[in-house]
């Protein structure tokens, strides 16, 4: 199980916003193994989620490259990339990883569709195994923070991802509800996923198979 | 000396019923004239909503919470600096200064002057004609706490001021909150996660799961 | 699947919005569906009531030596003609002589067979009948025996069984194959019918060129709709009639001169529904679109969501079309059926063909591109700093400059948009006038914008001061806010403008066209009831309830040289009050100005301008008269009439009716009555039954239905409705809804606002400052571009109207209902803005 599910070379990536520029990212090289959790830590701003946007191949670095599972994500057609992000990754934003108008089971199932890999079984016990089967009909404007969290993760493992990238898991969780997510995550590594997770939370460090660290856009 | 602020066992639920979620709970706390308090924990501790409610921007569900040390209506006697951008998009940043002043009865020009000397005092006197989807976060904050300073508040509170930035600008505009304090002779909370931020005040405060502790030791 | 899940979800959680943009699109399908079935309906009734009007259809008449072989087409009778020298009776043993008269022979059932050819007023019709003249020349009665001058035959004799009118004269006695463009012959003054069996005991030995004979036909009148098809349809038959018949007779086509006269209306009534409807669908358009591209933001957030799911374009493409098909699918049969309800109601039919139905199409497409358009790329509004492109180039100036240029264009033709070339069955539309009110409409719109724009641009310490009493302290604050919105700011209020000109220009177009046709109606009828033909006198007539007032009318015939003309007599003293003359009716002074001069000398005589100029006469000229029994009367010429009660539309003569009775000139009067408030068909009631049936009378109200213009006869009040309730729901929907869509968008500033410590007040005149600029904007820039686009319509429509406006009416009862409903739309939006803003702030921020 050393498979390299994702290698970013070099990433280089800047912003411009009005006369000043930000460097969300200056050389930064990542390797995560298949089964391997990988936590993305440093303050706000130091260019955590500009990375997972990039491994996730919505938005192209200026410089370097990024290989999902050995097949190229960046410089390529969306079309191309769509359809590797849409097999190979499972995404969780920070909040809001629902569409509103849809209920928390038909968000797992749009993500399946969109993946091509339909199976109401997989959706069933993903729902069971994040404590959601009594919220699956339940419009996401109605969950806790705790089960917004929960459904969200759902949604990201629906398509059985090779790489799940996770933007502040548990922000909006307390103690008690972070345990199980993360448990869940470690079920997921288990089966050969590997996971990069940008979060601040001391329990997500202590959680993670390794810890790097970005301070100003660089791998301190 | 009367405290600026004091809770009384305040407590802040949302939602009714099985879905119901405790933000915060039995806080008891007093912010005086000269304190210069970091409000740490996780994200989902309930910081945001404590700052609130010091804010008199919410209302608790249970317990009490007094002003004694402003007049009757604490909003506009607080200076609030928010997470994300807290500036009105349609007006300019010498407008978005003075809007306070205006608010609270001030002449047109003499709004217009205080503003322009805030901004000076915060350095960015140059920005007064942008519009704040033309400013960099730095400079978006820089101006929001320009609008903090214009309005001479006795007691300031920011949340995540920083969370935009990279470590050198945040360092700096913890600094200027600071500073700002001191001139106004005023009471700072500022809600943060970022230890560096949290290790520039002298004072530390804990949230965990809706609970308060006062006088955190910290060691940076 | 995906699809059905993605749409059950919007249907479910987007609710309103999804509900918004669908009642948008029923309305811009509604209002192209509904106006194209009063345009099917009226042109169905135009060819029905021509087709109506016309008791024979066809005339063919047998040529000279000739004999009509073969059958004829449809229901046919044979009807002869005998020309005679004159008619005799007996009366309190005074012999009574007239001069030239023809005899008809007709079958039996003739009068059954063509309804409406023949009206009896006394006795039966089983024998020989008189013409009314006729019987008031020889003062005969049913029983009378007349005896019949027919040289080089011996005079013989028959006996009146009854009295019968001939509506239709002019066509009976037509000059069948008369070159196109002939001056019609005059029907004769004496006519005598009489039952086939005597008429060739009478005549049949009579030379040929006194007689002849015609077969009169009704034909198939399963025709077309449209007039224009069945006229083509009719002349074309007629035409081909002629042919088969090679030489041995000629068709007088009267049904298709009825559908010649009716297909011009058709056009106009085509013309209607473009000047009309068009921009009223381009606003429901508009308003859809706006509608659509609100709640940017969301959209933009779940397409991040999507791609990050592995969305492709594709996916968006597909999702977006679903979405508008949804929208098309619940807002298209809305709105037809909200046509169908409109149609079924006002015109008791649906039926949606041709044009109309592309037009509906053609809407129904556009509205469904609107909705696609911000669905497929939902960009975040981006804020343009820049001036636009059209305003740089002034666009809006040139727009209108070019309106005024094709309308001036247009009114050196004297604004013929339809010509009839005479026998050709293509008719020929100036749509390029057209081209002048869609051009204002365009330029206005933009215009409006520009003001808005400039108010709240460079003008905006203007409005700072403006909202001062609004927002105290705060409105500097305010007007920045403002200003700096003045995108959507200015298209709001332009739509809300634009809707209320759609509401004004509609409206005094429509109360001007209801006005000139009462004008029109009291000009063909003369007074609410007239009577005429009777020995009533003026006073019994005043007696009778319900009248106010009968004025005398003396009519009898003139000829002006070997013109002759119909000359009427009136009594100076009460004409012009009597009679609403308008001014518009004589030239060379007021109504009163030249009936005065009729006061001031006896022998004054008023003709129409086409005689000055053939006589060229100057004021002052004598003028010397025959009368119908050859006696000649001398007259001053004294002015110029151009339009007169009851009068023909060409040639006729007004004098004093007490010189005319002094001069014993034949005529008889008929009185024109205005009612004191009754409904003029219960005082015409009245009037018949106490003045008998041989009395003509006739009111107002039933004039107004059949005369002229069958536009008006097709009651345009349905068109009104229709219109003024499509511009109501415009201005509802292009105030209320686009603002309190603009206020969802700005609940983060609201929100902001209030943390940084405004008052519920304060926070409220943010509020009701745009509330009352986008009011104030609409009411006043809606109200000028409406005045001004009612009256180039007024102007360039003038065709349909006859006798042209001499000013236009406005209905303020309707237009003061659209300002409060429009009012009461901007206060509720006001209203809820203010609740949504006063939620707490937290929960607004924490939401968005």
């Amino acid at each position: 199980m050393e498979a390299i599910a994702v290698t970013a070379d070099e990433l280089y990536r800047f912003y411009r916003a009005g006369d000043e520029e930000t460097r969300a990212l200056r050389g930064v090289t990542l390797e995560v193994a298949a089964g391997e959790i990988v936590a993305v830590t440093g303050p706000s701003g130091s260019g955590k989620s500009t990375l997972l946007t990039l491994l996730a191949g919505l938005d192209e670095p200026d410089g370097g490259t990024v290989w999902i599972t050995g097949r190229r994500m960046s410089h390529r057609p969306p079309a191309e990339q769509a359809a590797l992000r849409a097999g190979k990754v499972g995404m969780l934003v920070q909040n809001g990883n629902l569409i509103e108008h849809l209920t928390v089971a038909q968000n797992v199932d749009l993500a399946q569709r969109l993946a091509g890999q339909v199976s109401r079984k997989r959706r069933n016990g993903l729902l069971f195994e994040l404590g959601l089967s009594g919220r699956a009909g339940a419009w996401p404007s109605s969950l806790s923070g705790g089960e917004a969290a929960r459904a969200g993760l759902a949604v990201a493992l629906a398509n059985r991802p090779a790489l799940l990238l996770a933007d502040e898991p548990t922000g909006e969780l307390d103690a008690h509800s972070e345990t199980p997510v993360l448990a869940l995550i470690r079920d997921q590594a288990q089966t050969g996923t590997a996971v990069v997770i940008a979060s601040h939370s001391p329990a997500v460090r202590r959680f993670a198979d390794r810890v790097v660290e970005l301070a100003d856009g660089r791998v301190r | 000396m009367s405290p600026l602020v004091s809770c009384q066992d305040v407590a802040r639920t949302y939602g009714r019923g099985a879905s119901a979620v405790v933000a915060v709970h039995g806080v008891t706390c007093a912010l005086r004239q000269g304190d210069r308090v970091a409000l740490m924990g996780p994200s989902g501790s309930g910081k945001t909503t404590l700052l609130h409610l010091l804010a008199g921007l919410d209302r608790p569900t249970a317990g009490t919470i007094a002003w004694p040390g402003l007049d009757e209506r604490p909003r506009g006697q607080v200076g609030v600096i928010f997470q994300g951008p807290s500036l009105l998009p349609p007006l300019d940043v010498a407008e978005n200064v003075a809007l306070p002043l205006l608010i609270a009865g001030c002449a047109e020009g003499e709004a217009r002057r205080r503003a322009l000397a805030a901004l000076a005092a915060v350095g960015v006197e140059g920005l007064a004609a942008q519009l704040p989807e033309e400013l960099s976060g730095g400079q978006a904050q820089r101006v929001a706490v320009a609008r903090v300073l214009a309005g001479s508040p006795r007691l300031i509170i920011a949340d995540e001021p920083t969370g935009q930035l990279d470590s050198a600008r945040a360092h700096q505009v913890v600094d200027l909150l600071t500073e700002v304090a001191g001139r106004l002779d005023a009471a700072l909370l500022v809600a943060t996660h970022d230890p560096v931020v949290a290790g520039r005040l002298p004072t530390h405060w804990e949230m965990r799961d809706g609970a308060l502790r006062e006088d955190v030791p910290w060691s940076s | 699947m995906v699809f059905l899940m993605w749409l059950r979800g919007l249907l479910l959680r987007r609710t309103g919005r999804i509900a918004a943009a669908s009642a948008g699109l029923a309305l811009a399908v509604a209002l192209p569906a509904a106006l194209g079935m009063f345009q099917s309906a009226a042109q169905q009734s135009m060819t029905a009531r021509a087709i109506q009007r016309v008791p024979v259809d066809w005339q063919v008449e047998q040529q000279p030596g000739a004999q009509l072989k073969g059958p004829l087409p449809g229901v046919s009778r044979q009807v002869d003609f005998a020309s005679v020298a004159g008619l005799q009776s007996q009366a309190n043993g005074q012999t009574l002589t007239t001069g030239g008269a023809r005899a008809l022979g007709i079958p039996a059932d003739y009068a059954a067979t063509f309804p409406g050819q023949l009206r009896l007023l006394a006795g039966t019709p089983t024998g020989p009948l008189l013409a009314q003249q006729t019987a008031a020349n020889l003062h005969a009665v049913p029983g009378t025996v007349v005896t019949v001058h027919r040289p080089p035959l011996p005079d013989a004799q028959v006996t009146i069984t009854g009295v019968v009118e001939l509506p239709t004269a002019d066509s009976l006695f037509q000059k069948v194959g008369a070159p196109a463009g002939a001056q019609p012959s005059a029907p004769p003054d004496n006519v005598l019918l009489l039952p086939a069996a005597d008429w060739h005991r009478l005549f049949d030995a009579l030379p040929a060129d006194q007689v002849r004979t015609q077969f009169h036909l009704r034909i198939d009148h399963r025709l077309p709709a449209d007039p224009a098809a069945a006229y083509t349809r009719v002349a074309g038959a007629a035409r081909n009639l002629e042919v088969g018949l090679a030489g041995a007779g000629l068709v007088g086509d009267n049904l298709g001169a009825a559908l010649d006269a009716a297909r011009q209306d058709a056009r106009y009534a085509e013309l209607l529904f473009l000047f009309l409807g068009t921009p009223g669908i381009v606003l429901a358009v508009l308003v859809t679109a706006l509608v659509a591209r609100s709640g940017q933001v969301r959209r933009a957030a779940e397409q991040a969501l999507l791609r990050a799911r592995g969305a492709t374009r594709t996916t968006f493409v597909r999702l977006a079309l679903a979405e508008t098909l949804l929208i098309a699918v619940i807002g298209a049969p809305v709105g037809l059926a909200l046509a169908a309800v409109t149609g079924l109601t006002v015109y008791s039919s649906a039926r949606l063909t041709g044009p109309a139905l592309a037009a509906t199409a053609l809407t129904l497409l556009v509205s469904c591109a609107v909705v696609l358009l911000p669905a497929l790329r939902p960009v975040a509004a981006a804020r343009r700093r820049e001036t636009p492109a059209w305003s740089r180039y002034g666009l809006d100036l040139w727009l209108i400059a070019g309106s005024l240029l094709v309308f001036w264009i247009t009114s050196k033709t004297g604004y013929q948009l339809v010509l009839v070339p005479e026998g050709v069955p293509q008719l020929s539309v100036d749509y390029w006038a057209f081209a002048a009110p869609a051009l204002l409409w365009a330029g206005a719109s933009l215009l409006i914008l520009r003001l808005a724009r400039l108010l709240l641009g460079p003008g905006r310490p203007l409005v700072a001061r403006l909202v001062r009493p609004l927002a105290a302290g705060l409105s500097p604050a305010v007007a920045a806010t403002l200003a700096r919105q003045r995108g959507a700011l200015g298209r709001t209020a332009t739509m809300a403008a634009l809707a209320v000109a759609f509401a004004v220009s509609t409206s005094v177009f429509d109360a001007t066209y209801q006005q000139q046709a009462q004008v029109d109606a009291q000009l063909t009828n003369g007074g609410d009831v007239t009577i005429g033909q009777t020995t009533a006198t003026e006073k019994q007539l005043a007696a009778v309830p319900g009248i106010a007032a009968a004025e005398p009318l003396r009519h009898g015939f003139a000829y002006v040289g070997a013109d002759l003309q119909d000359l009427y007599g009136v009594r100076p003293s009460t004409i012009v009050g009597a009679t609403r003359l308008q001014d518009g009716y004589f030239s060379g002074g007021t109504a009163q100005e030249i009936i005065g001069r009729l006061a001031s000398s006896p022998d004054a005589l008023l003709v129409s301008q086409e005689t000055v100029t053939d006589f060229q006469l100057r004021l002052g000229d004598q003028v010397r008269l025959r009368t119908t029994d050859g006696k000649t009367v001398a007259f001053h010429y004294a002015g110029v009439v151009t339009e007169f009660p009851t009068a023909p539309r060409d040639s006729f003569l007004v004098a004093n009716a007490s010189y005319l009775a002094a001069q014993a000139a034949p005529g008889d009067t008929t009185y024109l009555i205005s009612t004191d408030g009754t409904a003029p068909h219960v005082v015409a009631d009245r009037l018949l039954a106490r003045f008998g049936p041989s009395a003509k009378v006739s009111d107002v109200e039933s004039v107004r239905r059949v005369i002229g213009s069958s536009l008006t006869s097709v009651d345009l009040d349905g068109l009104t409705a229709i219109e003024l309730a499509y511009a109501l729901g415009l201005a509802v929907a292009a105030t209320g809804l686009l603002l309190v869509l603009g206020f969802t968008e700005r609940r983060r500033t609201y929100a902001l606002t209030q943390v940084l410590g405004a008052s519920a007040r304060q926070l409220a005149s943010f509020i009701w400052a745009e509330v009352a600029l986008v009011g104030v904007l609409a009411i006043a820039a809606g109200a000028g571009a409406g005045w001004a686009l009612a009256r180039m319509l007024v102007l360039v429509l003038s065709g349909v109207f006859d006798p042209p406006p001499s000013s236009a009416a406005v209905p303020w009862a309707y237009l003061g209902q659209v300002i409060a409903l429009g009012a009461a739309a901007l206060l509720g939006a006001g209203l809820l803005a203010i609740r949504a803003a006063r939620r707490p702030p937290l929960t607004v921020l924490r939401d968005l």
